[in-house]
């Protein structure tokens, strides 16, 4: 699930996952995505963007992580929040990993590749955008 | 767009970016959004030149707490359509509305401004951005303490960064 207020933040990241062969839902903020969670399917990993009206990312995950029912949801935070103070914070409060933005495509998948969810070697692109 | 009438006025470091370092990120940000052949390259404008595009898009993200400031992004409106294009995959910039331009821009913005954020004195928050079409409008009491002219396909981008103190 791409969490992110901003659609193209949205396009970007769901075509950088689609070419890796993962399915993807959206949400525009925290809550629509504890909605989402709520009504399933749960999903297997989210990238969660910090700043978003509503209920932030931070708000998000803290949330996530409370509830022992989405302990195999995997977090990774995807941010402008660079501050190593935010960092601690993120990763403290249960993400898993850390993509501060802007990325690349490969960025992503070198964290997906840490995080288990990708064997090493795979590729991807933006789509359009390269 | 008045985006700095929340400023703790009791706060007063204004401590300034770094010119090279602002560049960098507005550089950093397009390569990584478009691609290592699409680089900006630097437009050399006079200090206190007006942003002089035809039409243009503006941005900006508010940083409040151990540095106070404000990030601003200018872009041609012909550039703003390409940009957006290229980041929502829209085949044809024709088919790209003032929705879609002002959701890109506000993430063009906040990538820049999360990353300004970063170089300077924390703890700090980044505001939501705030978009318009047009040139923005900023309060009297803030002044320009860092700017960086560039342009990407001829059109301009402009990075501004401003902070509290007329």
């Amino acid at each position: 699930m791409i969490i992110d207020d901003s659609r193209a933040m949205r396009s970007i990241l769901r075509r950088i996952l689609a070419g890796l062969d993962f399915e993807t839902s959206e949400a525009i903020h925290g809550q629509d995505a504890l909605d989402q969670l709520r009504s399933g399917p749960v999903p297997d990993l989210c990238l969660v963007d910090w700043n978003m009206p509503v209920m932030d990312g931070y708000t998000f995950i803290t949330t996530v992580r409370a509830n022992p029912e989405w302990r195999d949801v995997t977090l990774m935070m995807v941010t402008t929040e660079s501050e190593q103070r935010q960092i601690v914070r993120a990763l403290a409060a249960g993400a898993h990993e850390y993509v501060i933005k802007p990325f690349t495509p490969d960025a992503i998948v070198e964290k997906l590749e840490i995080l288990g969810l990708l064997t090493a070697g795979s590729t991807a692109t933006y789509g359009a955008l390269t | 767009m008045n985006v700095l009438s929340f400023f703790d006025p009791s706060a007063a470091d204004v401590e300034a970016p770094d010119l090279d370092d602002v560049r960098s990120v507005t550089e950093d940000m397009w390569m990584a959004l478009l691609g290592e052949g699409e680089a900006l390259v630097t437009r050399p404008v006079p200090a206190g030149s007006p942003f002089d595009a035809a039409g243009a898009w503006s941005a900006a993200v508010t940083v409040t707490g151990g540095w106070q400031g404000v990030v601003t992004l200018e872009l041609d409106e012909a550039i703003a359509r390409e940009v957006t294009a290229r980041m929502l995959a829209i085949p044809s910039v024709h088919d790209v509305h003032d929705g879609d331009v002002a959701d890109a821009v506000g993430e063009l913005v906040n990538m820049v401004g999360g990353s300004i954020k970063s170089l300077m004195p924390g703890p700090s928050t980044l505001s939501l951005p705030s978009v318009a079409a047009g040139r923005a409008a900023f309060a009297s009491d803030v002044r320009e303490v860092c700017r960086v002219d560039v342009a990407w396909h001829d059109g301009p981008v402009r990075v501004c960064v401003h902070v509290p103190g007329a």
